[in-house]
């Protein structure tokens, strides 16, 4: 479903076949970001669409940024980057190498949350994905991996071939949990990977290399996404 | 999707009765509801989504992903009666869609056969009571006079905020007969603002309930969470007396106190 709060400009989209979405957003630490960031890079994945929305603000009003609050709505405006300016979007690479698809998310608003998640989850599945890595932080002093899904054999696979087990649970707020949560609806096998790290009460989304690194490298393992 | 009904198994009921309980004050809605659902081994028939649920997921002990919503059971009784029950892990946050989802559901049912709505909620109160008292309220005299029989007094005047007393109004506005049990509670809140749960409260409503019902459920496991609950808030009543006796005794101030 489409209306006219959020909409999609589409580029040159190769043909993948089997693609699996690799979702990061700027959460607890920015860790899915980097993480998206990193492997766009070292895929050299290409922009195949942009996703803009009326409920994504360009300055937000709640510390951090996916802690929406139905009264804050925050300000519409413009990004720059490197010169550029653009509307605050969601950002969609692909890989046809590796058959991938990298979402680099962004937290709308209260109002938009569930829009925005649907219609990113509405897009993956026309792009024929029916496997989902979500990629976020979650506090602890460990530096380690643990992993939640939508299905459990998805569970099992990750203890067994991967030797990633449960370690989290409670709430997941922002971009990249309700993602998580709505690929179910679309029929999309869901698995999202949390990487300890150690939060900064400062700025919950100062940036940590490390886990991001970890995450990474799991990933590589996962998806086999290096030649 | 602004809410949408995802149906998982289709039923043709005769003489159709709703049950709402969903979460609010001390949980007493929903608690009534999940034990109906659990004894009467009412089976999964409907999930509601809805953009108007809190924007978030819950991770489970299991490491299952869980969207909020609500959902919908269907038993028929022993009596051939057929009912579906409305519960779910939350509200919509806005009247804006707390009317979208209540109406969405009342339409649902209303296509099936739909004949009387029941809800449950809770009556916080400062009063202090030996066992919790159960109000009524209903769209028409008959089903106060009825309520009055199972034991149930009537609710003179006040408010039900949420779905569980919406689904009241609306279902008046659409010529459903309706019945809303309240059951009185302290509403004990955690320093985080959670509510308790009140399993007496809810045992009080499901009393009433199951004479209207016409049913007889095995409330054994519903007494066992009334005990586990009596000796945590009494343990809380203990800590709280400890606290006052020292800051008394000694003069004291708490910490937090500058």
């Amino acid at each position: 479903m489409q209306n006219e709060d959020v909409w999609i400009k589409r580029y040159q989209i190769p043909t993948l076949k089997n693609p699996v979405a690799i979702v990061g957003s700027p959460g607890l630490r920015s860790i899915g970001k980097l993480v998206v960031d990193n492997l766009v890079d070292q895929t050299k994945a290409t922009l195949v669409a942009d996703l803009y929305s009326t409920h994504l603000p360009s300055i937000y009003e709640t510390q951090p940024s996916y802690a929406a609050h139905p009264s804050m709505p925050g300000e519409a405006g413009a990004v720059v980057e490197s010169g550029k300016v653009d509307l605050p979007k969601v950002q969609f690479y692909a890989s046809a190498e590796f058959s991938v698809i990298f979402v680099r998310g962004y937290h709308p608003n209260f109002e938009g949350q569930y829009l925005v998640a649907q219609n990113v989850v509405d897009f993956l599945a026309e792009m024929g994905v029916q496997r989902m890595v979500v990629v976020a932080g979650f506090g602890t002093k460990d530096k380690k991996i643990v992993c939640a899904a939508n299905n459990p054999k998805s569970i099992e696979d990750m203890k067994t071939r991967f030797d990633v087990g449960l370690g989290y649970k409670g709430p997941f707020m922002g971009f990249s949990g309700l993602v998580f949560g709505m690929a179910k609806l679309r029929g999309i096998e869901a698995v999202c990977l949390f990487a300890g790290t150690e939060p900064v009460e400062e700025n919950l989304e100062f940036p940590d290399a490390e886990a991001s690194g970890r995450a990474v490298e799991l990933l590589n393992r996962m998806l086999s996404l290096k030649k | 999707m602004n809410s949408e009904i995802k149906v998982i198994k289709q039923i043709a009921p005769t003489d159709l009765v709703l049950i709402c309980g969903l979460p609010g004050a001390a949980y007493i809605g929903k608690l009534s509801i999940d034990y109906l659902v659990q004894q009467l081994k009412a089976e999964p028939i409907g999930e509601i989504y809805s953009r108007f649920f809190p924007p978030y997921v819950i991770i489970k002990e299991d490491g299952l992903v869980e969207l909020m919503r609500n959902e919908l059971h269907y038993v028929r009784d022993a009596t051939g009666k057929d009912i579906v029950f409305l519960s779910g892990s939350a509200q919509a946050f806005s009247p804006e869609g707390q009317y979208e989802i209540t109406e969405k559901v009342l339409d649902w049912a209303i296509e099936k056969g739909l004949k009387r709505v029941y809800s449950v909620a809770a009556l916080v109160t400062d009063r202090d009571f030996e066992a919790p008292n159960v109000f009524a309220t209903a769209t028409s005299t008959p089903l106060l006079e009825e309520a009055k029989s199972h034991g149930a007094q009537v609710l003179d005047h006040g408010i039900i905020g949420g779905e569980n007393g919406l689904i009241m109004g609306l279902a008046r506005k659409k010529g459903i007969d309706g019945i809303c049990l309240l059951a009185e509670t302290h509403g004990y809140q955690t320093p985080t603002g959670e509510y308790v749960i009140d399993p007496r409260a809810s045992k009080a409503a499901l009393n009433v309930l199951t004479q209207f019902l016409g049913i007889k459920v095995d409330m054994e496991l519903m007494d066992k969470q009334v005990a586990q609950m009596d000796e945590a808030i009494a343990k809380m009543a203990e800590i709280e007396r400890r606290v006052r006796d020292e800051m008394t005794q000694s003069g004291k101030r708490p910490s937090y106190v500058t």
